[in-house]
């Protein structure tokens, strides 16, 4: 089932930002592969601001699971790197 | 780890696609750790040079390439594609050079047949990426296999992370596998750091016209940088895995080491590739010599000199050159003159290129050229403006385009062109945009966000408005990027028959070939550059010749006319060259030159610098004898007697720098170019030679002070030639003198200004007449009184063709024969009515048709159904014309004197029949406004009224780094100048910059004796004070222009701490960020239209109402209303 969301996660990653765990809902989830990572601009000019700041929203959709015999479901996470906020965006299980 | 080389990189010079300089990427890739870096501009090669320049500087191997755009292969179906070349080696460079010049030739499409040392990369924009991002396999493979038949490929794996990429550039890297082709690695660089991408998103939605999100502009990241080694690693890891990435990444390597370039073996950089000329340069100057006038053996001895320096340098090529360049032009009948320091050289004298003897003037060669001299000389020649592109192709078809072509300018961003852009990327309406950009004035784009906050003519607007600061942000950062590769407009390169081994050469828009080498590359490539710059003065020079009867050769003249010189220290200079402007007009009345020396001094003495530093006065007073010449040193008594001991020329600091060191004046003019650094070498030769402390110190203070102000007595001589030659013919032929200027207008002054001066000069003017005008202005006579006529090229509107076919048919029997043989516009042929150019036809008409009945008859031929009763018409006279509808004469009301003077600024530009001012004679009496012509008798320091026409504004650069706006008002007497200083331009500024009329108060400022000029207080629109006057009497115009600070519409306050925006130069002098860096005034060179026709209510009874429409204004006089 695809569903969109939309919710602020808090996402643990790597140097090179890759994520590898992350709290969604109360539960934490493991990142177990990187299905697909792409990145795009967020709509700078949209938003008149004092300081301009990094405009890129990076995503990345990872296979994970809330812990070993649980489902394995497609998560889609992006990261605006202006707030460095974690949104997850849809998820599939 | 292998270190990486990027491979594909689009430096600013990919026009609106690339946002970093190659001296920024060589600088940041050699940050980066990186051993190389590759250049692959779009479709061009204008950053190559440069590259390798910034490349030397930073310890890098250059690469270089180019990224082209490529047809799509019949039958595969695609859209345009796109591939990158890299040259390998001095062939592959020379390869690259060619099929860029054949792939702008074909419209971009790159022949599938490349050179020899060429190597293309597929990346995702090829025909074989685009087929891969299709998932068409079976395509990719044999558009690849298509392209291994002719040329050596290889596979460009690229991934900027957008969505998608890492999959299609897997896929690449299968492809490339599977048909055993080479695969590397790159970036697609377009911007230094992530931060960047904004510009770059900008550009691309101003390139293709789409605002800033629209759904056919590509989406954009931060990924397209110039990533560190380890990053890129990590791209290739995520593609292939560790394994394969390390394949990757030494072949990506292994490539560019094939691709390094050594800039002298491969590129020719410090080698000089000079023109084969045949002919011996000492027998030409020996040949010069037979016609020499002044005394020869002081002459043969300084040729002798000059030589030795050429034969040193290898230079007699260019010489050569150049003496061929300007035969060929003048053999043409096209004026050519020199300019530059080039006129120091007796070669170029008796070559015939500079008419200047240099021993007649103390100039020197080795201000020009010297075997201390590292870079190639500057030998610059003026022309006509009109026969400029004649004289290039006169050039060419003389050299032939293997080893000619024109010098490309790169036009960058500046704040106008940044806002449009930006702006129309933000979706904003094209007329706000066109306004904001146009409230600007002509500077940089890097200093919009601060003219917003320090012009008051800007701050006071809503532009700080939160929408627009993003877009004001984001125009600043396109600062100095190039928008458009022109034809730089007076540079041509000329060198040996490998110029396109060198250089990609396109066809500019007048079909001359187009190099893309600028003027800063042509000394890296070794190629001669010369400037044949058009300047309109020689072709009003020209022209003014063509109306003098009898031929006078101008050349010939004696320089020592004392009636031509009583008129510049008169300061009666409007149109001539170089002298005319404001400051200029006063200088000269203080300097009062007798002779060209006088002349060239003044030259010299008229910039920023001298004029308001202490130089000038010191120079006057020893003129006038107030004051003896005092001379640092005895011995330096020489080289400054000419200027009373005040140091104005380069050439007398070589001479001082000579005489106190003893190091030859080569060594001096080096030491001269590095003045800043010369302290101690100075003062210890100086000592060595035996000048004690004292005197030594005092001479280098003079060096030092002189730093910034002193100019090339050989530039001011050349110049001072045609500013001669301006002169004379005003002074002896003055009518034949206008009508070149107003042919030509090369000055600063709108065309009504040289009217008005032309009949203050007893010069009648003529208007327009279709039995009597020319295409061009011409010298006739009136009542035995020499008189101008003007053309009908000066018609709002008018084509070429249509003022040909006018002269041709001359002469013309009534209104209808002009409009059947002359065959204008309608709309012109009306115009040419309200000016009153069939006036002439009808004189012995009666009763006499007024020009509306002219306008309103020029409607009734105009209709289709009349033509067919005109082909059975024998009534070919003027009258009686034989149609259905007759227009009788008198029957619609002329046009009173305020409407015939807004029809003829309307339609021409400028009042013929009465000033402009003149309809408020009586406001001006009564306010008591000071004409200009007796402003010389105010005492100074009085206040005074004056009021006139703005006909000039500038905002030149002053030392103190104050930004002071002159301003020149023409009241129909004469010309008043006016400084506004800062304190008054908070309320001065919106009406100084908005209206046409204007009323100053100010105080009289004594500059020098007879020319005064006024500091402004404060101004007012002359039409606003009128509508006042006419509405509630003089009463309530005195009180308008009363004003209380306190409610004034700006913040007056000025924190005594603020500090200027001014730019310091290292000698102290100091430049306002906001002085104008273009041309001064060239915005008021036409009257405002809505200015002028609007401000009569009362009066005009709207010029729209003429023609089919009769007018509805009462015949007897009392004003009708303005529509």
């Amino acid at each position: 089932m695809n569903h969109a969301y939309g919710e602020p996660v808090d996402v643990q990653s790597r140097e090179d930002g890759r994520p590898t765990r992350f709290v969604w809902r109360g539960r934490l989830y493991t990142v177990l592969a990187i299905v697909e990572h792409w990145v795009i601009n967020r709509e700078w000019w949209q938003q008149p601001e004092d300081e301009p700041r990094l405009p890129e929203l990076v995503f990345w959709r990872v296979e994970a699971s809330a812990g070993q015999g649980m489902v394995i479901g497609v998560y889609e996470l992006r990261r605006e790197m202006a707030t460095n906020t974690w949104t997850l965006r849809r998820a599939t299980d | 780890m292998h270190p990486f080389v990027h491979l594909h990189v689009a430096s600013s010079y990919s026009m609106r696609y690339g946002t970093a300089s190659p001296s920024a990427l060589a600088a940041a890739a050699e940050e980066r750790g990186m051993p190389a870096l590759a250049l692959t501009d779009r479709d061009g090669l204008y950053g190559a040079y440069k590259h390798a320049h910034a490349c030397a500087a930073a310890g890098l191997k250059p690469v270089l390439g180019a990224d082209l755009r490529v047809a799509p292969v019949d039958g595969l179906g695609m859209r345009d594609s796109r591939i990158t070349v890299l040259a390998v080696g001095k062939t592959g460079w020379a390869s690259l050079c060619r099929l860029v010049s054949a792939n702008a030739a074909q419209d971009m499409r790159a022949p599938i047949a490349a050179g020899p040392g060429l190597v293309v990369l597929l990346g995702p924009d090829s025909d074989v990426g685009q087929a891969v991002a299709a998932r068409r396999a079976d395509l990719a493979a044999a558009a690849l296999y298509r392209w291994h038949d002719v040329a050596e490929v290889v596979v460009e794996i690229t991934d900027n992370r957008g969505s998608g990429d890492t999959a299609r550039a897997r896929r690449m890297l299968a492809l490339a596998r599977e048909t055993r082709t080479a695969a590397v690695l790159t970036n697609a660089v377009r911007y230094l750091d992530p931060a960047d991408s904004p510009v770059a998103q900008v550009l691309d939605a101003a390139r293709r016209n789409m605002p800033l999100g629209a759904p056919g502009l590509p989406p954009h990241n931060g990924r397209a940088h110039l990533a560190g080694t380890a990053e890129m690693a990590a791209v290739a890891t995520a593609i292939a895995g560790e394994a394969d990435a390390a394949v990757l990444l030494r072949d990506t390597l292994e490539l560019a080491q094939r691709c390094y370039l050594d800039p002298a073996a491969d590129l020719g950089i410090g080698t000089r590739h000079l023109p084969h000329m045949s002919g011996d340069l000492r027998a030409s100057c020996e040949q010069g010599l037979r016609g020499y006038r002044g005394d020869l053996p002081r002459a043969r001895e300084r040729l002798g000199h000059e030589l030795a320096i050429i034969m040193a340098t290898s230079l007699a090529p260019y010489f050569l050159t150049v003496a061929d360049v300007t035969r060929r032009i003048r053999s043409n009948g096209i004026r050519c003159s020199i300019r530059g320091s080039g006129a120091g050289s007796l070669v170029n004298h008796l070559l015939g290129i500079s008419v200047i003897d240099p021993l007649a003037h103390g100039l020197l060669m080795e201000r020009f050229l010297s075997s201390t001299r590292e870079t190639m000389p500057d030998i610059d020649l003026d022309v006509e403006s009109a026969r400029r592109i004649e004289a290039y192709r006169i050039i060419l078809s003389a050299f032939g385009e293997a080893s000619c072509a024109t010098v490309v300018m790169m036009e960058t961003y500046r704040a106008r062109s940044a806002i449009r852009d930006v702006g129309a990327a933000f979706g904003l309406p094209p007329g706000e945009i066109g306004a904001i950009a146009k409230a600007f004035p002509h500077i940089r784009a890097a200093h919009i966000g601060s003219a917003l906050t320090e012009l008051p003519e800007l701050r006071d607007s809503r532009l700080s408005m939160p929408q627009l600061t993003a877009m004001f942000r984001i125009a600043e950062r396109l600062d100095g990027l190039p928008r458009h590769a022109a034809m730089h407009p007076c540079g041509v390169l000329l060198s040996d028959a490998t110029l396109l081994d060198r250089t990609p050469v396109t066809r500019s828009a007048d079909d001359l070939p187009l190099s893309q080498i600028d003027k800063d590359d042509a000394e890296t490539a070794g190629v001669i550059k010369l400037d044949v710059l058009g300047v309109r003065m020689q072709s009003a020079i020209a022209h003014a010749l063509t109306q003098i009867p009898g031929r006078i050769d101008l050349d010939s003249i004696p320089l020592d006319d004392e009636p031509t010189f009583e008129l510049i220290r008169s300061a009666r200079t409007i149109g001539c060259f170089q002298i005319e402007s404001p400051g200029q007009r006063e200088l000269v009345t203080r300097v009062a030159p007798r002779n060209l020396a006088d002349l060239i001094a003044e030259i010299s003495l008229f910039r920023p610098g001298p004029v308001n530093s202490d130089m000038i006065t010191p120079f006057v007073q020893v003129r006038r004898g107030e004051q003896e010449a005092s001379y640092p040193h005895e011995d330096l008594r020489e080289a400054l007697a000419e200027t009373g001991g005040v140091v104005i020329f380069h050439e007398q600091v070589l001479r001082i720098i000579d005489t106190m060191t003893g190091c030859g004046l080569a060594e001096a003019d080096r030491v001269r170019r590095r003045i800043d650094e010369s302290a101690r070498w100075f003062a210890e030769q100086a000592a060595a030679r035996g000048y004690d402390e004292a005197v030594v110190d005092r001479v280098w203070q003079v060096l030092i002070a002189f730093g910034a102000f002193g100019f090339c007595k050989a530039h001011a001589a050349a110049f001072a030639i045609p500013v001669y030659q301006s002169a004379w013919l005003k002074r002896h032929h003055p009518a034949a003198f206008y009508a070149g200027v107003l042919a030509h207008d090369p000055g600063m002054y709108p065309k009504r200004v040289i009217l008005q001066d032309a009949r203050l000069a007893g010069v009648r003017v003529l208007g327009p007449d279709v039995n009597a005008s020319a295409t061009s202005w011409i010298r006739t006579a009136c009542v035995s009184r020499p008189a101008l006529r003007v053309p009908v090229s000066e018609i709002r509107g008018i084509t070429d063709a249509e003022a040909a076919r006018i002269v041709d048919g001359q002469p013309y029997r009534s209104v209808r024969d002009f409009w059947e043989r002359a065959r204008v516009a309608r709309p012109v042929a009306e115009r040419l009515a309200l000016v009153g150019a069939f006036d002439s036809l009808h004189e012995r008409s009666c009763p006499r048709p007024t020009r509306r009945d002219l306008v309103a008859r020029i409607g009734v031929l105009d209709r289709p159904v009349q033509r067919q009763a005109l082909t059975l018409d024998l009534d070919l006279d003027g009258d009686g014309f034989g149609f259905d509808e007759l227009v009788p004469a008198g029957e619609l009301r002329d046009l009173d004197p305020a409407e015939r003077v807004g029809a003829e600024l309307d339609i021409l530009g400028f009042d013929i029949s009465q000033h402009v001012l003149g309809f408020y004679d009586d406001l001006l009496r009564d306010l008591g406004v000071v004409r200009s012509a007796s402003l010389r008798d105010c005492p100074p320091g009085s206040t005074v009224l004056v009021a006139g026409v703005k006909v000039a504004m500038q905002t030149p650069a002053v030392r103190s780094g104050q930004r002071i706006v002159f301003a020149t008002l023409d009241d129909a007497v004469g010309l008043t100048d006016l400084a506004f200083f800062e304190s008054v331009q908070d309320r001065c500024a919106a009406t100084l910059f908005g209206s046409w009329l204007l009323v100053v108060r100010g105080r009289v400022r004594k500059a020098a004796p007879g020319a005064a000029t006024v500091n402004a207080t404060d101004c007012w629109d002359l039409r606003e004070l009128d509508v006042i006057r006419a509405r509630d009497g003089m009463a309530a115009v005195l009180a308008a222009m009363t004003r209380d600070p306190a409610t004034g519409p700006a913040s007056r306050a000025r924190t005594a701490g603020a500090q200027k925006p001014a730019l310091v130069y290292p000698t102290g002098f100091a430049h306002s960020r906001f002085a104008e860096t273009g041309a001064p005034g060239a915005p008021l060179k036409s009257p405002p239209r809505e200015q002028w026709t609007l401000s009569q209510p009362g009066r005009l009874a709207g010029l729209r109402g003429i023609g089919t429409n009769r007018c509805q204004g009462d015949h007897h006089g009392t004003s009708p209303q303005l529509r």
